[in-house]
């Protein structure tokens, strides 16, 4: 995309928000139509945020919050992404590695991750391995799908090509296989990241020393709604960031498509 | 060195009532530095020939041996260079060259002069850090070429090379094949469409029926293009101008028309 393009399209999105703050504004102070008890207004919310930010709400401050929710989150992300494309790969490439592990994953697959949070805290207990446990389970499932689509989708000619050119296994694994599926590959793991964020913030919601889910779970426990809503603002913009992030290492990995 | 043989070669495909016979009683031995195309109807079995010499298919009954090795699984000593190119998207020019090479284990100051001397022959010197997608099928198809010849292989197999080119691109390639024929004979089994492709390139044409994938007849061409000094001449319109081109182009064609 151009610099002007990219320009204009930062500013209608600019303005799409702006105008939605006004409405919020118009809504809850001005006209007093949304009641400050079921819907907070922006000063009221910007105060809690406040208040998040420094003395800090739910036994600690917004930092600590997001330090800790991150943390988990890219832990259990990284392992998921490890375990789901390696198993991706093998499912993809191997017929047999397919045909064993194929049933176990129809027979999982339709539980949603949400429902081993019990399982994981009893196993585990309120710490953060029942969080990474559950979060491995959600995240790990769109990087195997979709690796191996991947790996299935590949034309025949490619693998010919490094048969012909006598490549040996490991670097046909590195050089070939894991580069061809890499547009799949990265699919699943933006799926991947979202289902990780999502499913932090659920189990933090249940049980949690620190995190943002907490801090939603602890305010509603208060009817405390401008800082649900903050919370939610918060995980609204880390989510966003971690995607744009994510965006960015995959346009430097598939250079080769558009360079 | 690199002679490849057929020896009455059968290719089946699928077992019982769905069985196809693709090839049958396939004969044909092709010398070391000859270049040989094989011409024929759409499904007699020309792409089923060079897949089982390049080993990605294997004969149902008979045997194909290149300098006579029995042919067992696929390998850099028969390099093919594919109808669609099949480069590597994500590496570039050279790194698609180089990648044979990486697997014979060279070091990079045994490489570099190859692949510089590969990039050179295709003129592919200015594209060396390029990715596929930023060249043009002719070019995509020099790298694909220039990937095979650096493997230095017993024999060059190719499969329509040029069928996914436009016409001009596809005569520019086609003086480049015979001007690096030249400089640098190889055993080629060239698979074409096209008569003219064959008889401008070829030493020998085998001709191919449609029934059972058989050969039928095997023209010899060098001999006329010896004899009536096509080398010296530099375009391929002019080499096609040439009443014995022109003979044997229909004598060919008519053989093949009887096919159809
Ligand atoms: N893997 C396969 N399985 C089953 N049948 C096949 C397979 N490969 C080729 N065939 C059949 O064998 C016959 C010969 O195919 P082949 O591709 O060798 O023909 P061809 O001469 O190269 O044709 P074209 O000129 O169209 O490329 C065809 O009838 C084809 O359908
Ligand atoms: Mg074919």
């Amino acid at each position: 995309m151009g610099f002007y393009l990219r320009m204009r399209r930062a500013m209608v999105a600019l303005s799409t928000l702006s105008a939605l703050v006004v409405a919020w504004f118009v809504l809850t102070t001005v006209t007093g139509l949304i009641s400050s008890g079921r819907f907070p207004d922006p000063f009221a919310t910007w105060a809690a945020m406040r208040q998040l930010v420094s003395p800090g709400y739910a036994g600690s401050t917004l930092v600590v919050h997001v330090v800790h929710s991150l943390t988990l989150v890219l832990g259990g992300f990284m392992l998921a992404s490890t375990l789901g494309v390696s198993l991706g790969l093998l499912m993809g490439w191997s017929r047999k590695a397919e045909a064993f592990i194929n049933p176990i994953f129809l027979l999982l697959r339709p539980i949603p991750p949400l429902a081993w949070i019990p399982l994981a805290i009893l196993w585990l207990g309120l710490g953060d391995a029942a969080k990474i446990m559950v979060i491995v389970i959600a995240a790990f499932v769109p990087n195997v799908i979709n690796t191996s689509t991947g790996v299935r989708t590949i034309e025949k000619t490619v693998f010919e090509a490094s048969q012909m050119l006598g490549t040996p296994r490991w670097r046909f694994v590195g050089e070939v296989l894991i580069p061809a599926s890499l547009p799949a590959i990265f699919t699943g793991l933006r799926l991947s990241l979202q289902a990780a964020w999502t499913t932090l913030v659920a189990a933090e919601l249940v049980g949690a020393l620190a995190g943002i889910g907490l801090v939603l779970n602890v305010a509603q426990q208060d009817i405390y709604p401008a800082m649900i809503l903050s919370a939610m603002f918060v995980v609204g913009v880390l989510g966003w960031l971690m995607t744009l992030l994510l965006g960015f290492v995959e346009r430097r990995a598939l250079a080769w498509r558009t360079a | 060195m690199g002679s490849i043989s057929f020896d009455n070669v059968g290719k089946v495909f699928g077992a019982g009532a769905g069985a196809l016979v693709a090839l049958e009683g396939i004969t044909l031995t092709v010398a070391d530095k000859e270049f040989v195309a094989i011409v024929g109807p759409s499904g007699c079995g020309k792409t089923t020939c060079l897949r089982m010499v390049a080993g990605f298919e294997r004969p149902s009954s008979g045997n194909i041996s290149v300098d006579g090795k029995l042919i067992v699984a696929p390998g850099p000593d028969r390099a093919v260079v594919f109808q669609q190119f099949a480069l590597f998207p994500w590496k570039t020019v050279r790194g698609n060259i180089e990648m044979g090479l990486r697997n014979k284990n060279m070091s990079l100051a045994q490489r570099m002069p190859l692949v510089d001397a590969a990039l050179k022959l295709m003129n592919l010197e200015s594209h060396a850090n390029a990715f596929p997608h930023q060249l043009s099928g002719g070019m995509q198809q020099r790298v694909a070429i220039a990937r095979a010849y650096v493997l230095d292989p017993a024999v060059l197999l190719m499969d329509e090379p040029f069928g996914a080119l436009d016409a001009q691109t596809r005569v520019v390639m086609q003086e480049e094949l015979v001007r690096l024929a030249r400089l640098n004979p190889r055993t080629v089994l060239f698979i074409t469409h096209s008569v003219e492709e064959a008889v401008y390139l070829a030493d020998r044409v085998a001709i191919m029926g449609r029934r059972h994938g058989r050969i039928k007849a095997i023209v010899d061409i060098k001999s006329v293009r010896l004899a009536e000094q096509w080398d010296q001449l530099e375009r391929i319109e002019d080499v096609m101008e040439q009443e014995s081109f022109v003979h044997l182009r229909s004598s060919i064609w008519k053989s093949l028309r009887e096919e159809k």
